[in-house]
């Protein structure tokens, strides 16, 4: 047996397999709510790439780059080879495998980037919620959302290689990914051996890591782009947060506050009247705070309103298709009490910022 | 018959000044009468009783939605209540909050936008008179 992949180079296979599958899995299934898990995921599978990197120059020999930089060419004629049925074996990386390697590496990269940027403008969270706008984040979401399903299919493709290599040859990949063997074969092709530099890769490793995480929490601590702080108006508080949540002003567009406050003699059913100069103070607090003010994701996202019940947050397409998967009874329940007590499962909803992460059914609620 | 709605109200307000312990009650209260004796000069007095029935009762006249006091305040004014929007509402009963009927505006701001929502009128000063009445005893 002969020694290929290094501890480095299996440690960060094996970890990069956990953590994109659980970014996979976050992404794909998870209620919003798992958003901080998918949130670490993807922060491990960037320290993980850089890492990757660093070793790809400092590792030994096949963790290094450059035993399996081929040219175009090699990649070419190795494909030629493959659809004629004969092959040269290479101990490490063949030319079609490390496009594969390269591929994956980009695109993960690419993938925690525009996690970082839909991060940051979507949920206003992380190092950029200071710099990107909700319509970049959802922008952006799209192209993560298009990179993910890539990344999917090219695991795929890499477990359909590696299948493939298990039958064709004596070569037996998972183990050698696990042992870091391979058997010697004297037909394989090899590379320059090369020694691991393990200080310095330690030491950039340490540099590059604190120094992106320092920069990150610097970066986080910036208030959000159009994000409201303070408080709500405590006038605005006591008359309209009696009967319900007193509702953020930056939930509702300024058309939608002014027939609100035009209609006050029929609320939702109810006699919500008010004295002619309150209404009238408390109608310019809403139309200074409304949605267009600010960038949250529901300062936008409930600005479409439901033709046929137009005032009603609850009735908006947005808020019916992020709560369908709740039963009814749960907003029934005595702890939520109506759909239109927010506060009731967003811990935040009163600040309009309602993160994913602020979300819980009360228990009570559930049985 | 006589008697015994004058015993009722005898009691009923022996009941509120013991209950109320607060001056701002019987103020809202002598508000309330003076206004029913204006309009009515056979004006006896507010009556406990009569304030229940307003209480309690069913009415077509309001928003569908409301047809008595009981869907929010519950049917024991002694409970903490659920507006529709999902909002506890605090007792009703002055024995479980003290707080109630002691302050003219509010108790004006909500009469007003009950009684719309409930009855479909305004209540008379009658009316909001009982009810406080009914409440004491509570």
């Amino acid at each position: 047996m002969i020694a290929v992949w290094d501890l480095g180079v299996r440690l960060f296979h094996w970890l990069l397999v956990a953590a994109v599958g659980i970014a996979a899995v976050t992404g794909l299934f998870g209620p919003l709510n798992r958003l901080s898990l998918h949130v670490a995921a993807g922060a491990t599978i960037g320290g993980l790439l850089v890492f990757r990197i660093v070793w790809g120059f400092a590792g030994t020999t096949y963790a290094r780059f450059s035993s399996f930089a081929f040219p175009p060419s090699a990649i070419a004629a190795y494909v030629k080879e493959l659809q004629a049925g004969r092959h040269a074996v290479y101990l490490g990386h063949n030319p079609l495998g490390s496009v594969m390697v390269f591929a994956l590496l980009a695109i993960l990269a690419l993938n925690v980037t525009t996690g970082v940027i839909v991060l940051g403008g979507v949920d206003k969270q992380g190092p950029l919620a200071f710099a990107v706008s909700y319509e970049t984040g959802t922008t952006l979401r799209a192209i993560h959302q298009i990179l993910a399903y890539v990344l999917l299919v090219m695991i795929v493709g890499h477990l359909t290689g590696v299948v493939h290599e298990s039958f064709r040859s004596k070569a037996k990949p998972v183990l050698a990914m696990i042992t870091g063997e391979k058997p010697d074969t004297s037909v394989a092709i090899t590379a320059n051996p090369a020694r691991a530099w393990p200080a310095f890769a330690g030491l950039a490793l340490l540099v590059l890591l604190t120094g992106a995480a320092y920069e990150a929490i610097a970066l986080s601590s910036r208030p959000a782009l159009g994000v409201p702080t303070g408080s709500l108006d405590s006038t605005y508080v006591k008359e309209c947060g009696s009967c319900h949540m007193a509702y953020p002003p930056s939930l509702g567009t300024s058309s939608r506050w002014i027939a609100l406050m035009a209609g006050l003699a029929d609320h939702f059913g109810e006699d919500a009247s008010l004295e002619p100069k309150l209404m009238s103070s408390i109608r310019a607090y809403l139309i200074n705070n409304s949605a267009e003010k600010w960038d949250t994701r529901p300062s936008h996202a409930l600005a479409e309103s439901n033709p046929g019940d137009p005032l009603r947050l609850t009735a908006t397409p947005f808020w019916s298709r992020t709560h369908r998967a709740i039963p009814a009874a749960v907003f029934r329940s005595k702890a939520v009490g109506a759909k239109g007590a927010c506060n009731a499962c967003h811990g935040d909803a009163f600040t309009g910022r309602f993160d994913p992460q602020k979300i819980e059914i009360p228990a009570r609620a559930l049985q | 018959m006589k008697v015994c709605c004058l015993s009722a109200c005898l009691v009923a307000a022996a009941c509120a000044v013991a209950h109320a312990g607060s001056g701002d009650t019987q103020k809202l209260l002598d508000f309330y009468a003076n206004q029913a004796k204006a309009t009515d000069s056979a004006f006896g007095g507010f009556s406990a009783e009569r304030g229940e029935s307003l209480f309690r009762s069913n009415s077509t006249g309001g928003k569908p939605d409301t047809p008595s006091c009981t869907v929010c305040h519950t049917k024991d004014p002694r409970n903490v209540g659920q507006t529709r929007a999902g909002k506890d509402i605090d007792p009703m009963a002055v024995s479980a909050n003290p707080q109630r009927y002691t302050d003219q505006e509010k108790a004006e701001k909500w009469f007003g936008r009950n009684c719309r929502n409930v009855l479909g009128r305004e209540c008379t000063a009658r009316e909001k008179g009982d009810f406080i009445t009914f409440m004491l005893t509570q």
